[in-house]
């Protein structure tokens, strides 16, 4: 009850701040926005507009190399365009001299950046010109048809074999080029075609499915929609987040969340109470976007938990910030992070498994026509599900009065919020690295993703290390709570039974994750690397290094807990390389 | 205010990481076929078929195995044993047939990423030489250009480098600043202090030009901490100079705006909101017109520009005069 109060409050005053002039223009700009990306979406982007310059001495080649707009043209006669080559005079210099048919150029990277691009701008004209023959046969004479089947990925072991799945592509095997409309406007007379011309020439040719291309439109799957989608679906979510922040900011610097706190309204109910009308409203313009889109509103069981995360990260940020800049900043890093980890994935969509670690790839499945199966959906959205509610508990721990109202720094808020846990739950370091560790893995992910991008080598080497490092933060977090706070004596007894407690809390949890995750990277060289796979050995690890991290806190004292994370580190890695030494030799 | 500008930094690291991660994506978006540069490794490809068009594929990087029926290539596509498997039809360049190749690809897999990227120029290749057969039928000529030793090189990165990711990291100081000085004014109306300064509307005035000054001057300094980070990269930076004073005077126009709309709106959050609902379409208008302040940013940085952008420096620097009298105004209501 003492929910949906706040609730309605949250909601009035939202409106209050929220003026019809504002509305209004809110609109005009969306509107205006929308005008501009048509203008740039019809014209095209204009990316290195006249970055190369060219001199020739053919009148009409010039007319040829000016449907390009990257190249400025100058027409010269010979020994004038040879002096204006060779000594520049111009701004910049020419990069391109082309007397009668012959091309010289520098040695300089713009020069054959330059070479390569007039290559392209004159294949291109060409086939603008080839097309306005309407003779398909003669002048588009080879086509490709790809046909997608599914198999297993290579780092899987390979398990029961599948028969190609021909039902599956339905679209591809029944089209022949033969049988696609044919849209090309009947000219009678072949002309040379216009810079705009050419420009949509591309978009011109007759190929209504990405599945039949001639050679030079044969590219793979490009993965502009998945980008644009991802950024439709976050952007209203981000300004949403931003408006929660701002509201828990401000009444923490007008100080008028005091007057709640005394209430008999729990934290958790001012919390989620505040929470809830921002997150129906996000859900409503998902769901309005993704039905505008083609989609339909099961697309909300994907984007329920992007939304979640995004609501929950901004309210830690609004807890622990001190000031506005500092939210601004808080706010700007975790939704660049968070952005990073929804649209990198994304973007390998129809390129690579790994991608569905993102639910903007289900998104982008489903509005395909394709499936999506429930282990996916459990393996994208669990961690978001998972982390979004840890932060939200953790957040409602330090909602109080010492936390809400005071200038602390933000490492110790972030302490006060363990100690809370420590307090309430019993064998807290047990489970305290356990309910962790959803937070760990999101982080992994996160670096699996920025890894792929490394040769293979550096990126395990890499990841394992800081892998180990997250990994022994996390673990460790809970001992040096105890010991820094005082919360229990530190004895080396102590030390020893909070190490054991802590790994073993953390080593239970990581085979839980395991079960509910048995798809995608489990069996990948990194899965073997976050230590999904034997039993046994990883409890000693995780126990050993812990153990370790105690130990040093205990006769070094809190002070030096840097120093015993990279210490404890050190060892986790050392095992881990040990382990997958396979891959790195071979 | 320094760790506000160590997170400035920091944030900006992170983005400058992601968007160099995104070289491999935003690359492939402008053309797919520079990924090549990432693939080494030669894909192996069933052959079910045969003729012309084997000529260009034995020369390229994939390796051919060669099958007499499809349902074998399928069982060892299924087994992994090739990559992909590309069925010939028995159609020569001589007819006058359209000829239907059909490739098959293992689906979301990099795999098949690799092979369309090396079956790619082949198959070009096979298409220009058919072409040549056929397209004399139709009187067509193609434009022919010469050159001795072209070098294997794509203008690709050269454009993304440039055209992209220069501008792009010089540009992201100017958005922060104009988020910037609406916390940094928004921020004193919200702790009430402005009440007490806006006693004296002359003191006032000071305040923002002293708050806005700041929030330009740090532009330049960022911008020239990511050019010489590029640089260290061996990436060569033209007109260093031309760029810092086309980004300063960017600056000082995103900067007015966002002051603009702070001492307008006052609330914080919907002064922010405002200000990122103007900044997209000034963004994207960015990418509509050939003299636009990245394409400058682009040209100058490449060295294919000099002292002609001046004068698009004057246009430019002459939006400031009437945002700054519109900014007089308001503030003095």
């Amino acid at each position: 009850m003492g929910l949906l109060t706040i609730s309605r409050w949250e909601l009035r005053r939202t409106r209050l701040s929220f003026s019809r002039k504002t509305l209004a223009l809110s609109l005009l700009l969306i509107i205006f926005t929308a005008l501009v990306s048509f203008f740039v979406s019809h014209s095209g982007f204009r990316i290195n507009d006249g970055i190369y310059s060219v001199v020739v001495t053919d009148p009409e080649l010039a007319s040829v190399i000016e449907t390009d707009y990257k190249f400025r043209v100058y027409v010269a006669d010979g020994i004038e365009a040879k002096d204006l080559f060779e000594h520049g005079g111009f701004d910049g210099g020419f990069d391109i001299l082309v007397t009668g048919e012959n091309i010289s150029y520098h040695r300089s990277e713009r020069s054959t950046a330059a070479l390569d691009a007039l290559d392209k701008a004159v294949i291109r004209y060409d086939e603008a010109r080839l097309l306005s023959y309407n003779d398909l046969n003669n002048t588009f004479p080879v086509w490709i048809t790809v046909k997608n089947l599914a198999r297993e990925q290579e780092f899987k072991p390979l398990s029961i074999q599948k028969l190609p799945d021909f039902e599956a592509t339905p679209r591809t095997t029944r089209s022949a080029p033969v049988e696609t409309p044919i849209e090309v406007t009947i000219r009678d007379n072949p002309h040379a075609p216009s810079a705009r011309e050419v420009t949509e020439s591309r978009a011109a040719l007759p190929i209504k499915e990405k599945a039949l291309s001639t050679p030079s439109h044969f590219n793979p799957p490009i993965p502009f929609k998945s980008v644009v989608l991802s950024f439709l679906f976050i952007f209203p979510v981000f300004f949403i987040a931003q408006f929660f922040s701002a509201s828990i900011t401000q009444e923490r610097v007008r100080r008028r969340g005091e007057l709640l706190l005394v209430s008999p309204v729990r934290p958790y109910e001012i919390v989620l109470g505040k929470l809830l009308p921002y997150l129906l409203l996000s859900l409503a313009l998902m769901g309005a976007i993704a039905v505008s889109i083609g989609g339909n509103v099961w697309m909300l069981a994907i984007l329920l938990p992007v939304a979640l995360m995004f609501l929950s990260t901004a309210f830690l940020g609004a807890l622990i910030a001190r000031s506005f800049k500092e939210l601004t900043f808080i706010l700007v890093f975790l939704s660049v992070t968070l952005s990073g980890y929804i649209f990198l994935p994304a973007m390998f969509t129809n390129i690579h498994a790994i991608s569905i670690i993102s639910p903007m790839t289900l998104v982008v499945r489903l509005l395909e026509g394709e499936a999506v199966t429930a282990g996916e959906y459990v393996f994208s959205t669990l961690p978001f599900y998972l982390v979004s509610l840890l932060i939200l508990m953790f957040g409602i721990f330090i909602y109080r009065e010492e936390d809400l109202f005071t200038q602390k720094p933000i490492k110790s808020k972030l302490v006060d919020s363990i100690q809370v846990f420590i307090e309430r739950v019993p064998a807290p370091l047990f489970f305290l690295s356990m309910a962790l560790l959803p937070l760990v893995y999101s982080i992994q992910l996160i670096m699996i993703v920025l890894m792929f991008n490394l040769p293979i080598r550096y990126g395990i080497i890499i990841f394992i290390l800081l892998a180990a490092f997250i990994e022994e933060i996390v673990k460790s977090a809970g001992i040096y709570t105890v010991f820094s706070r005082k919360l229990s004596t530190s004895t080396t007894r102590n030390a020893l039974k909070f190490g054991v407690l802590a790994g073993t809390g953390f080593f239970i949890g990581e085979k839980l994750i395991l079960l509910a995750v048995i798809a995608g990277i489990a069996d990948s060289v990194f899965g073997s690397v976050m230590g999904i796979g034997l039993l046994v050995f990883p409890l000693m690890l995780h126990v050993t290094s812990t153990t370790l991290a105690s130990l040093c806190l205990r006769y070094f004292g809190p002070g030096n807990y840097m120093g015993s994370l990279i210490l404890a580190a050190a060892v986790h890695s050392a095992y881990n390389l040990y382990l997958i030494r396979g891959v790195l030799s071979g | 205010m320094e760790k506000t500008l160590v997170l400035a930094i920091i944030i900006q690291l992170l983005i400058a990481s992601f968007s160099s991660l995104l070289v491999i994506g935003l690359a492939s978006l402008f053309d797919p076929a520079a990924l090549d540069r990432y693939s080494a490794e030669r894909t192996e490809i069933g052959i079910v078929g045969g003729g012309e068009v084997m000529k260009f594929i034995e020369k390229s990087q994939v390796k051919p195995y060669f099958y007499s029926d499809l349902s074998y290539a399928l069982t060892d596509f299924n087994r992994n044993r090739i990559d992909a498997i590309l069925v010939i039809p028995p159609v020569g360049a001589y007819s006058s047939e359209i000829i239907q190749l059909v490739l098959y690809l293992p689906k979301s897999d990099i795999k098949g990423t690799l092979v369309t990227l090396q079956l790619k120029k082949p198959l070009e290749e096979y298409e220009a030489f058919v072409r040549d057969v056929r397209s004399p039928r139709i009187g067509f000529k193609p434009v022919r250009l010469y050159v001795d030793e072209a070098p294997k090189k794509t203008s690709t990165y050269f454009e993304f480098i440039y055209g992209v990711l220069i501008p792009l990291l010089v540009f992201t100081p100017v958005f922060i600043s104009g988020g910037l000085i609406i916390d940094m004014l928004t921020e004193e109306y919200e702790r009430k202090t402005m009440e007490l300064l806006r006693v004296s509307p002359v003191y006032f005035s000071e305040i923002l030009n002293g708050k806005m000054l700041a929030a330009v001057i740090i532009v330049p300094l960022q911008a020239l901490l990511w050019l010489s980070l590029v640089g260290l990269n061996g990436i060569e930076i033209y007109n260093t100079w031309g760029i810092l004073l086309l980004v300063s005077i960017v600056a000082a126009v995103i900067v007015m705006i966002g002051a603009i709309i702070a001492v307008k709106y006052k609330d914080r959050a919907i002064s922010q909101y405002l200000y990122s609902l103007i900044l997209i379409p000034v963004f994207l208008s960015g990418y509509l017109f050939a003299d636009s302040p990245f394409n400058l940013v682009a040209r100058m940085s490449a060295g294919s520009a000099g002292a002609g952008s001046l004068v698009y420096f004057l246009i430019y620097g002459a939006v400031t005069v009437p945002l700054y009298i519109y900014l007089k105004n308001i503030q003095d209501m």
